[in-house]
């Protein structure tokens, strides 16, 4: 796999298809595994880690078609960063040190993290609410494996994890939703309030403490011991259309209360974005949001999801350098972003008089 | 960068110039402590998980100070230090610890008992004598004792996953 291929294309992901794909930009499951004959990770040398990284690499052939291997621990700062934002591997693997590395499927649904907290993290991601799906998948994968790996396992702990927050599934159920009308309405809070009564974690687009940038909150389970994987899935699955169904309601209620204050801001929004020529990535987010929601709404119509998707990503820090193909300071990147936004969004008509 | 006798990451780099010609050290911790280099007695470190212990200690009481010195033999690892770290050692801790580990899985997850999945074949008793190899082979590295690490690494080559099969 070629990571700078990557930087023309987007994964499966983002491409806005599948069931309520307006507000649920994607799933997600993750499953954490060890073998059975391995200290974990913190305690493994670096010899046994390099041995880690072997055995699990040899068990990846006819698991998944064209799996591509990349060895994160040789792979550059901006490599792995790149890896990040695209959602196929954690910070924590990007900033681990020695041997890890990463599998990848070629439509970035798969991504097999080797060296992480854990020996293996396998993630599958699906693009709208397809919790099941994504399930069917990942479970397929993990039986493949572990016909080849002997995994640690307790029959009264289940899958033995690096930390006892994993323990049993070692499972992370999770969507990723955009929720601007119910930032916008400030009842953001209370669905966080009650999400967390019910003991799911809400976290921003890139995991644990990261901000909330663009108004996506991923939703995910905290309890993996004592219940079933599908009694974990369906935790989601009936929890996910309320908030749906909340969202949507935030919306109309902007629609019917502040129709012509809400156009003018999707179109500030969509006109900033196509006409600015330096903008941070935060600013970017926040008018990548108004536009997408513009877009579902109706206010906008002639600007495709799949591209206000995968904008989000290709105008990250270490997309725009790769597409630039040089490193560049903050106040280059935002130069670099917004002459990107505007090739993309200006749909061909060439708005500049270079 | 490597640790010249092991193959740990380096932690401690020396250069020396005796009679004129350089030379170059780069050590683990473990390492250098052996060839006889006086360390620094850990400076940069505040001494946050004597701290955190000694919290852990006031709030979670006796049971803990009795827990506390439990040590995997097969990683290492003492229950203590894991309440400091967040992170077990080895798949081995669970049976090592659970004592300490049922009534915090009780408190963060609610249960203490796996409902779902399991692999379809058992794990292998072989499995847990590799384990315990491996960490008598680091060991055995961490001593100086070479001989005694190859002998490890032959017996470890000869349990090997291949040859179970």
């Amino acid at each position: 796999m070629n990571l700078d291929d990557l930087t023309r294309t987007s994964g499966e992901w983002l491409r806005g298809t599948g069931p309520e794909s307006d507000i649920v930009m994607c799933s997600r499951i993750r499953l954490a595994r060890n073998l059975n004959d391995f200290p974990f990770i913190n305690r493994a040398s670096r010899l046994e880690r390099t041995e880690i990284e072997s055995v699990v690499k040899g068990s990846l052939a006819g698991v998944e078609h064209d799996l591509s291997f990349l060895d994160v621990n040789h792979l550059s700062k901006l490599d792995r960063l790149f890896l990040v934002e695209r959602q196929l591997i954690s910070r924590e693997l990007d900033n681990a040190e020695g041997p890890r590395g990463v599998a990848i499927a070629p439509h970035e649904n798969v991504s097999i993290m080797i060296n992480e907290e854990d020996h293996l993290r396998i993630q599958v991601m699906l693009s709208g609410l397809s919790l099941h799906e994504v399930w069917d998948r990942i479970n397929r994968i993990d039986d493949q494996l572990e016909e080849k790996l002997s995994y640690a396992f307790s029959p009264t702990l289940g899958y033995l994890t690096a930390c006892p927050t994993n323990v049993g599934t070692g499972i992370r159920v999770g969507v990723m939703l955009h929720l601007p009308a119910l930032v916008q309405t400030k009842q953001i809070d209370k669905v966080f309030r009650a999400l967390q009564k019910i003991n799911l974690a809400v976290r921003g687009l890139y995991g644990e403490g990261t901000q909330a940038f663009g108004d996506f909150y991923q939703i995910s389970n905290q309890q993996t011991l004592g219940k079933s994987e599908p009694e974990l899935i369906r935790n989601l699955t009936e929890v996910v259309p309320q908030i749906i169904e909340y969202e949507r309601k935030a919306r109309q209620q902007l629609v019917n209360e502040k129709r012509q204050h809400l156009h003018d801001q999707v179109s500030r929004a969509y006109g900033v974005l196509k006409t600015a020529h330096t903008i941070s990535s935060e600013e970017t987010m926040h008018l990548l949001s108004s536009v997408r929601m513009g877009i579902n709404l109706g206010l906008i119509d002639d600007l495709a999801i799949p591209t206000v998707n995968e904008l989000f990503i290709h105008t990250q820090p270490a997309h725009l350098q790769k597409i630039q193909g040089s490193p560049l300071e903050v106040d280059e990147r935002n130069v670099a972003r917004a002459s990107y936004l505007r090739s993309r969004l200006t749909n061909g008509k060439n708005l500049e008089d270079e | 960068m490597t640790c010249q006798r092991c193959h740990e990451e380096a932690a401690v780099h020396l250069t020396e110039t005796v009679d004129g010609h350089r030379r170059e050290l780069h050590l683990c911790v473990p390492c250098a402590r052996d060839t006889g280099l006086t360390l620094p007695e850990s400076p940069p470190k505040l001494g946050l998980d004597k701290v955190v212990q000694g919290l852990i200690v006031a709030h979670v009481g006796e049971l803990v100070g009795e827990l506390a010195e439990l040590t995997c033999p097969d990683c290492g690892l003492r229950f203590m230090e894991y309440r400091t770290l967040g992170r077990l050692g080895c798949p081995a801790d669970y049976q090592v610890f659970t004592r300490g580990l049922l009534p915090l899985l009780l408190r963060s997850q609610g249960a203490t008992r796996h409902v779902g999945k399991a692999p379809r074949s058992p794990a292998l008793p072989a499995d847990r004598q590799r384990l315990r190899l491996r960490s008598d082979f680091r060991a055995a590295i961490a001593l100086e004792d070479y001989e005694g690490a190859a002998r490890l690494r032959d017996t470890l080559r000869l349990r090997s996953k291949d040859a179970d099969r």
